[in-house]
């Protein structure tokens, strides 16, 4: 048994060793770490250290069944449950984002990442086969839709494929098994307003008479004439979708504060604004800084303008709406089908095909679109299954 | 008037035992008002600031988050070498022979005052309490056992003490019930008072009587709940021999709260051992440390400064401020590294269980009141050292703010700027790179728990019969609470008590419920 405690309090000495050990790897720390959180890296190539300043890119995506590509590379999926990507570490220049999945469209953008800044995009995918769930007038016990009549399902459904089960019946079958399914009454009454879109009737017919009306007047003169026509408006939140002569325009209605990011580009002249966002970004700023109608304004070092054109892929449009969920996404019923677009263009605004077809109505009501052909009903679902 | 030629000459100073400044007048009280606002401003203005730099100035909000988690980590480090050290100190104690380690040192003619002051606890608590005093390696005639009553507590309460008086008395040298009076003007009703009143009526009626030499007589202030273990007083003796000045230091234990480790709910059993690791800490820097709980100390260094003091909530490290300002700055803490056993908080359900350690920890946190005190008689009594007074103060005051700010910096505030930020700033690699930083390095902290699981099971008493052995799962698991019981039971009501103290609505002593399950 030891006549004294073998072990003794920590000294003096040893503590202000270990404190003071401390506060200068706290003085050490600290710098390393601010530098790393603005993005400043350690570049070793070509066997020569270098500090690089990196940026970043921030994608969300709407789906949790796609791959993230960054100039070829596939991004690691993020944790689980979540659809946002950020990317760290990127050198400043234009990047290539690619979004991509199975049984979905492709959506892809070039983005210019800056220095210490990180660059948002918003990515959607559609399905590649049209998801349609039929709405009948009679259903199953079970609620399984009822096709009636001698059609295949093929032919109803065209190049989409139906969501839910279906029966096909027979006129043989007693219609007494059935249930009646009053979401078919609700929306029969839908397409029975003069809401839905009707087939080969522009939105933009009401101008064009306008514009006959003035057939013989110069073009100088027509634009300085007040046309009587007026222009279809769809608000949402504080974004605005409005028809103007014969395009589409999507226009921030709120604050500079809270205008989306996709509005703005990074301040620069107009040459580099092309190569940066596209031709036709550097056109509409620099065309829109003179106009008093959608002016252009400043935030920081950025240039911010309040309108951007949506693209109609040359065609006429016969309805358009915010799509369902979104204000940055646009839903298109062109001549040859049902389009989904993103407002924003940078470098160009993605389009996909959410339906082909030409003889089909489109109505959208409580955040679904509903659609109507051949005398038949159906939701589109604009997601694949996860 | 009362004869104080036996105190020191600054604890004859009429403001000595001041607790807050409606006490004083002039520009005494007005200084002592605005210590008492100091703290609580210093707590919100950091709060508020940090809400206002994240909207308002981002950038810095942003690098200032993370310095203070690297701040965090590194002092995650350097307090779990502290606990390392002191862990591996009071094992080695537990096994030391200590009576045999005192032999060599002429300690026969020494007594030791044992006071337990309570309220309204069971018996059976009053009763385990003098069973470990009575299996304690020491000579029960050199014991002199206080039971302190409180006459506010009933005439039951109080016979109590008369019954464990007859169980017990005849053990020791000395057994005296006392009964501290109610509503003694100038007091607060607690522990502070009852102890005080039992030191003087203890001081009357055995030690004068007896003639013993005050410097031979050590004083142990215990809750009631404290159950010793038996080397106790012999380790206390070869620390008051050794000490370099044992006649002006404390003596401190660490205090286990494992009486009712088993029969306590999780939340109950990561606070307490949260509170036994703090003390460990404080047992490797006892020049930055005051008194705690239970502890002892000369009754010669008690008699110098009239006792403590009656009137403040926080008296346990009061009366330490009170010997070491008397003393002009020098008075040491010196750290026993051997346990005394108390109860972790506790009631019948959970609720009243997180009720309950809310209030035991805003009357702890209330000891921001010492502070206040400290930096008064700093500026009054200049024979402390400069330095002394400087590094005491910051060290206090430091200890005060960052019980209250950090746990709310750490874990809610760090993350404002990515929700308040300017737009500038959201679109920086710094504003994405923010929460991932400040996630890994809590990640690095939070390594420090498993750390705390392991050191917490190995101090954890034997399973007693009736117990799964699940439990010690549970009893690992349940330190992933840490940043729930930080915020909950350290910030918010050391935030609560800084800021009754501040707007001048003073707490009162509350006494926190024993529960002892035998």
């Amino acid at each position: 048994m030891p006549q004294e405690p073998q072990i003794t309090g920590m000294s003096g000495r040893h503590r202000a060793v270990f404190f003071w050990g401390l506060v200068l790897v706290f003085l050490l720390v600290l710098p390393v770490m601010i530098f790393y959180t603005t993005g400043y890296r350690l570049s070793f190539e070509d066997d020569v250290t270098t500090v690089v300043t990196t940026g970043g890119v921030y994608v969300s995506t709407q789906s949790l069944a796609v791959d993230v590509y960054l100039d070829e590379d596939q991004v690691e999926r993020p944790r689980l449950f979540r659809s946002a990507y950020y990317i760290q570490n990127i050198d400043a220049g234009l990047r290539r984002v690619v979004v991509q999945g199975e049984g979905v469209q492709t959506w892809v953008k070039l983005v210019p990442v800056d220095p210490r800044i990180v660059t948002e995009v918003a990515a959607f995918n559609v399905p590649t086969t049209p998801r349609l769930r039929p709405i009948t007038q009679l259903q199953t016990s079970a609620g399984a839709a009822v096709l009636e009549g001698a059609q295949a399902s093929t032919t109803i459904f065209g190049v989409g494929t139906s969501t839910e089960a279906y029966v096909i019946a027979t006129t043989s079958v007693a219609r007494t098994s059935y249930t009646v399914n009053p979401e078919y009454e609700f929306v029969q009454r839908l397409f029975g307003t003069s809401t839905a879109a009707v087939v080969n009737e522009s939105v933009f017919a009401e101008f064009r008479q306008d514009q006959d009306r003035f057939r013989f007047v110069s073009p100088q003169e027509r634009n300085a004439t007040t046309s009587t026509s007026t222009p279809v408006v769809i608000e949402r939140n504080d974004m605005r979708l409005q028809s103007r002569a014969e395009e589409l325009y999507a226009v921030w209605q709120g604050s500079q504060d809270n205008i989306p990011y996709y509005f703005c580009i990074t301040n620069t002249n107009a040459s580099t604004t092309a190569a940066r966002y596209g031709q036709h970004v550097a056109a509409a700023v620099y065309a829109t800084s003179t106009a008093t109608s959608s002016p252009i304004f400043m935030i920081d070092d950025r240039t911010c303008r309040t309108e951007i054109k949506l693209d109609r892929l040359r065609q006429d449009v016969y309805l358009f709406d915010f799509f369902p969920g979104s204000s940055d996404l646009v839903l298109l019923h062109l001549q040859d089908g049902l389009y989904v677009t993103e407002i924003d263009d940078r470098s160009w605004q993605n389009t996909q095909l959410l339906l082909p077809g030409v003889d089909f109505q489109t109505i959208i009501e409580n955040e679904v679109i509903y659609i109507k052909q051949n005398d038949f009903y159906f939701e589109i679902i604009p997601e694949i299954e996860t | 008037m009362s004869d104080n030629s036996h105190l020191l000459p600054y604890a004859r100073r009429a403001d000595f035992k001041v607790a807050r400044a409606t006490e004083l007048t002039g520009r005494d009280r007005r200084f002592y008002r605005f210590l008492e606002i100091v703290p609580g401003v210093a707590a919100w203005g950091t709060l508020i600031g940090i809400v206002w730099a994240s909207i308002y100035a981002s950038f810095f909000a942003a690098y200032f988050i993370i310095a203070f988690a690297i701040y965090w980590v590194l002092k995650t480090i350097f307090l779990s070498y502290h606990v390392r050290h002191n862990y591996k100190r009071l094992k080695h104690h537990m096994e030391l022979d200590w009576g045999r380690l005192i032999e060599r040192f002429k300690c026969d003619d020494f007594y030791h005052l044992v006071i337990f002051p309570y309220y309204q606890e069971p018996l059976e608590v009053l009763d385990d309490a003098m069973k470990g005093l009575s299996q304690a390696k020491y000579d029960p005639k050199k014991l002199i056992v206080v039971l302190a009553a409180e006459e506010r507590a009933g005439e039951d309460s109080v016979n109590q003490a008369y019954e464990i008086e007859r169980k017990y008395a005849s053990q020791f040298g000395h057994f005296l019930v006392t009964v501290h009076p109610a509503d003694v003007v100038g007091e607060i009703a607690g522990k502070g008072s009852n102890v005080h009143h039992a030191l003087c009526e203890v001081r009357s009626k055995v030690i004068d009587p007896a003639t013993i030499p005050y410097k031979q007589i050590l004083t142990s202030i215990f809750d009631i709940d404290t159950v010793i273990y038996p080397d106790y007083f012999n380790c206390l003796m070869w620390h008051f021999m050794t000490a370099e000045q044992p006649f002006k230091s404390a003596f401190q234990p660490v205090p286990l709260f494992t009486n009712n480790l088993w029969e306590a709910p999780a939340i109950s059993r990561v606070m307490a051992m949260s509170s036994t690791f703090w003390q460990m800490i404080m047992q490797e820097r006892p020049d930055k440390a005051a008194t705690f709980s239970s502890h002892s100390v000369s009754f010669q260094a008690l008699y110098e400064i009239g006792y403590g003091q009656a009137n403040v909530v926080s008296e346990d490290s009061r009366i330490y401020w009170n010997l070491m300002v008397a003393n002009d700055g020098n008075f040491d803490v010196v750290s026993l590294s051997y346990p005394i056993a108390m109860d972790a908080t506790t009631a019948p359900s959970t609720w009243g269980t997180i009720k309950n350690i809310y209030k035991q920890h805003r009357r702890w946190t209330y000891g921001v009141e010492n502070w206040c005190y400290l930096i008064y008689h700093f500026t009054k009594n200049k024979n402390i050292p400069l330095k002394k007074r400087w590094s005491v103060a910051l060290l206090q005051g430091e200890g005060y703010w960052s019980l209250v700010t950090n746990p709310i910096m750490l874990f809610i505030l760090g993350w404002t700027p990515i929700f308040l930020g300017t737009r500038e700033f959201h679109e920086t690699v710094l504003s994405y790179e923010l929460p991932i930083m400040v996630r890994n390095l809590l990640t690095v902290a939070m390594a420090g728990l498993v750390f705390s699981s392991i050191l917490a099971l190995s101090l954890t008493p034997p399973r007693p019969a009736g117990y799964s052995r699940f439990r010690y799962v549970v009893m690992a698991l349940q330190w992933i609470m840490v940043p729930i019981t930080m915020i909950v039971f350290s910030a918010i009501p050391g935030l609560d008590a800084q800021t009754r103290l501040m707007l001048g609505r003073y707490m009162g002593f509350w006494v926190t419920p024993k529960r002892l399950q035998n």
